[in-house]
């Protein structure tokens, strides 16, 4: 059920325009410079703009003449320390810090659990516990249905149940197997139970010790994921005080824009005591400390993130 | 039988086979590793083990389990959680037969039948709702997946290395925002009191209205999908195309071939797996355009235009009461009508001689 694509043989080559290749005439040359740059252009400057107005004074917004500034006459930090000095934003982003730390954990030791458990085939059980698992890749289980059973085991308006319901993927577990049966030499696992060693000891002391990198990366896409809880927090957790940082932006920045005004009251709650920064600026300053984490774990995953894309097969 | 195969034998299509494979060895034997290779050579044989093969000894079960234990015990968390969230609300969604009420103990709803299924098609906001989704999975699959193809195609002409890992880190980024962000970014740039509406106003044009108009919303949402996900989908059509031999190119252009016939007959059949490949999971996943987008900006474009099927699931039951039935009915519709597509998607595909999201066994 795994893709079947192999291009492992995609290397990175040294880029020289090989000589039957004739150089591009200098209109197609102009135009495709300009499509990359109106692209780039369209995803950078919307992100600057946000992170300029949330740097800029309330003089510089109001010489502006807007809620947005793409070049801040003169810069202050006032919106971030309103936000981060402990009102409603400061709790969001500590609980969802926690929540992707925790959540993250969790996912890591499940993934790595079963895709050590299922990398060796033979071993009892093991075809049918593997078309369990891969089943899942196939239905989705309906919402209701899902909420149900979160109702059920009392999960409701509590953390986990923004952990435990999505805390395995099977795709995830699809790269780890296949990276652990196919770049751990089973000679070295032999070698080592020759020496007495327990299944407990060779996953630690040598598989997981060998696959830091593709952990890293798994790891990191949990914990985007779970950064990014938006749906479940809405779905399972309505009622929690304090909440994941994108239902926080959700009720701050967009239910209140609407044509009707609505969940103002929420809105204002969130930003109640925080009177000595514009509004624009504390909003945007709200919406850079949500992307500055991925920003930081970007680098990271980046690097790695094409294998273990194909390697996954594309994920839908 | 001692065959030893490869370690790059080991497909799932080799392990699907029936799990008896133990070997008579005893279970302290130094080598497991060689059995397990055996076992493949074995399976790979199509399920003909029944009668040409030697019959075999099997392990008694207490063996095997005190062997394998320890793999079983770090499967069991992973199980565990399946069982909960995945199998019980899959057998939950019997609910959809059942004229069910969340106020009485589960076993005395009474099963109905079909009864709800009928009302769901009868039901103007859930046609309403299903339209609308394959309007947006269809334009996802029109517009936004052959983009990504033409920005490879792009990308990878860049001689120049630093300005394509350049551009390629500055349009994977958005990949990782959530949809939130993404929502709120475009309604800083595009809504009524946006950037660009302020610079519109300030040359004497009307403001933009793209945000909360519902006839664009199409369009909307086609920028949205393309600014987030395009430079992502890129990625493997980039992987794709480095995997042509350059040689290819080379015999073409020797024999005359210009750049548009070298793109026509080398790269688009070169990365046709690929795009078959991708082709299906998006069929599959043709009824789950995603929930996020649609309930964000359910309020500013109006719910009719932004309602697909998984938030009208969301305010028909989790946010109305008595909607439990027709709700699970809705999911449990999109469930089995997903998995038969890619059952089906993947079928063709094989008769393509393609290889497919999976391998037969």
């Amino acid at each position: 059920m795994t893709a079947q694509i192999q291009l492992f043989g995609a290397k990175k080559r040294a880029r020289v325009r090989p000589v039957w290749d004739e150089e591009p005439s200098i209109p197609t040359k102009i135009l495709k410079g300009l499509f990359l740059a109106v692209y780039a252009g369209a995803i950078l400057v919307p992100i600057w703009a946000v992170v300029a107005t949330s740097l800029a004074s309330e003089e510089a917004l109001t010489r502006a003449g807007g809620d947005l500034v793409l070049l801040p006459s003169d810069i202050s930090l006032q919106a971030y320390r309103e936000i981060l000095s402990g009102g409603a934003v400061t709790a969001s982003l500590l609980f969802t810090m926690l929540l992707t730390a925790i959540g993250t954990a969790v996912s890591l030791v499940l993934t790595v659990g079963a895709a050590y458990g299922l990398s060796r085939p033979g071993t009892l059980w093991h075809s049918k516990i593997l078309t369990a698992v891969l089943v899942t890749l196939l239905f989705a289980p309906g919402m209701y249905p899902s909420y149900l059973v979160v109702q059920k085991l009392g999960l409701l308006n509590n953390m986990w149940a923004l952990i435990l319901p999505v805390c395995f993927s099977a795709w995830n577990l699809i790269v780890l197997r296949t990276f652990f049966m196919t770049s751990i030499p089973g000679d070295l696992i032999d070698a080592a139970k020759i020496d007495g060693a327990g299944e407990f000891t060779i996953l630690f002391r040598i598989v997981l010790a060998m696959s830091k990198a593709i952990l890293a990366v798994i790891g990191l896409f949990y914990a985007v994921g779970y950064w990014n809880t938006y749906f479940l927090g809405v779905l399972y957790t309505p009622g929690m005080d304090v909440k994941p940082i994108q239902v926080l932006i959700q009720q701050w920045l967009l239910a209140s824009s609407g044509p009707t005004g609505q969940d103002a009251a929420a809105a204002a709650a969130i930003s109640s005591g925080m009177e000595n920064a514009p509004a624009a600026s504390l909003k945007m300053a709200a919406v850079v400390c949500t992307i500055i984490p991925i920003v930081i774990m970007y680098p990271f995953i980046q690097r790695h993130f094409t294998k273990a894309v194909i390697t996954g097969a594309v994920k839908g | 039988m001692m065959l030893r195969s490869s370690r790059a034998a080991s497909t799932l299509e080799a392990e699907a086979a029936p799990g008896d494979d133990a070997r008579p060895d005893a279970s302290r034997s130094p080598s497991s590793r060689t059995r397990t290779r055996r076992a493949k050579a074995g399976s790979t044989a199509h399920g003909s083990e029944g009668a040409g093969t030697i019959p075999r000894r099997r392990i008694p079960l207490r063996g095997r389990l005190r062997r394998d234990w320890p793999l079983l015990l770090l499967v069991l968390p992973a199980l565990l959680q399946l069982a909960f969230f995945f199998y019980l609300p899959s057998a939950f969604s019997v609910i959809a037969f059942m004229d069910y009420s969340p106020y009485r103990p589960f076993w005395e709803n009474p099963i109905i039948g079909f009864t709800y299924f009928q009302m769901l098609f009868q039901d103007p906001y859930f046609v309403g709702a299903l339209i609308n989704t394959l309007q947006f999975a269809g334009a996802q699959l029109l517009f936004v997946f052959p983009f990504s193809i033409m920005l490879a195609l792009v990308v990878h002409g860049i001689m120049s290395t630093v300005l394509r890992s350049t551009f390629q880190s500055i349009v994977y980024l958005p990949y990782f925002f959530s949809w939130v962000l993404v929502v709120t970014i475009f309604l800083q740039v595009l809504g009524q009191d946006g950037l660009l509406s302020r610079w519109l106003v300030g040359i004497g044009a009307e403001r933009l209205q793209i945000m909360n108009d519902p006839d664009t919303f199409m369009i909307l949402a086609w920028m949205q999908w393309t600014w987030k996900d395009a430079g992502w989908g890129m990625i493997i059509f980039l992987a794709a195309l480095a995997a042509i031999n350059p040689s290819l190119y080379e015999a073409a252009a020797a024999d005359g071939a210009n750049r548009w016939q070298r793109l026509w007959h080398i790269t688009l059949p070169g990365i046709r797996p690929v795009i078959v490949l991708l082709l299906i999971l998006q069929l599959g996943g043709i009824l789950t355009v995603g929930f996020e987008q649609y309930q964000l900006q359910r309020q500013a474009v109006g719910w009719g235009t932004a309602e697909v099927l998984d938030t009208f699931v969301y305010y028909r039951t989790i946010l109305a009461s008595n909607g439990e039935s027709i709700g699970t009915a809705a999911g449990l519709f999109k469930g089995v009508i997903g998995l038969l597509l890619i059952l089906a998607a993947n079928n063709v595909a094989h008769r393509l001689g393609e290889q497919g999201v999976y391998q037969r066994s």
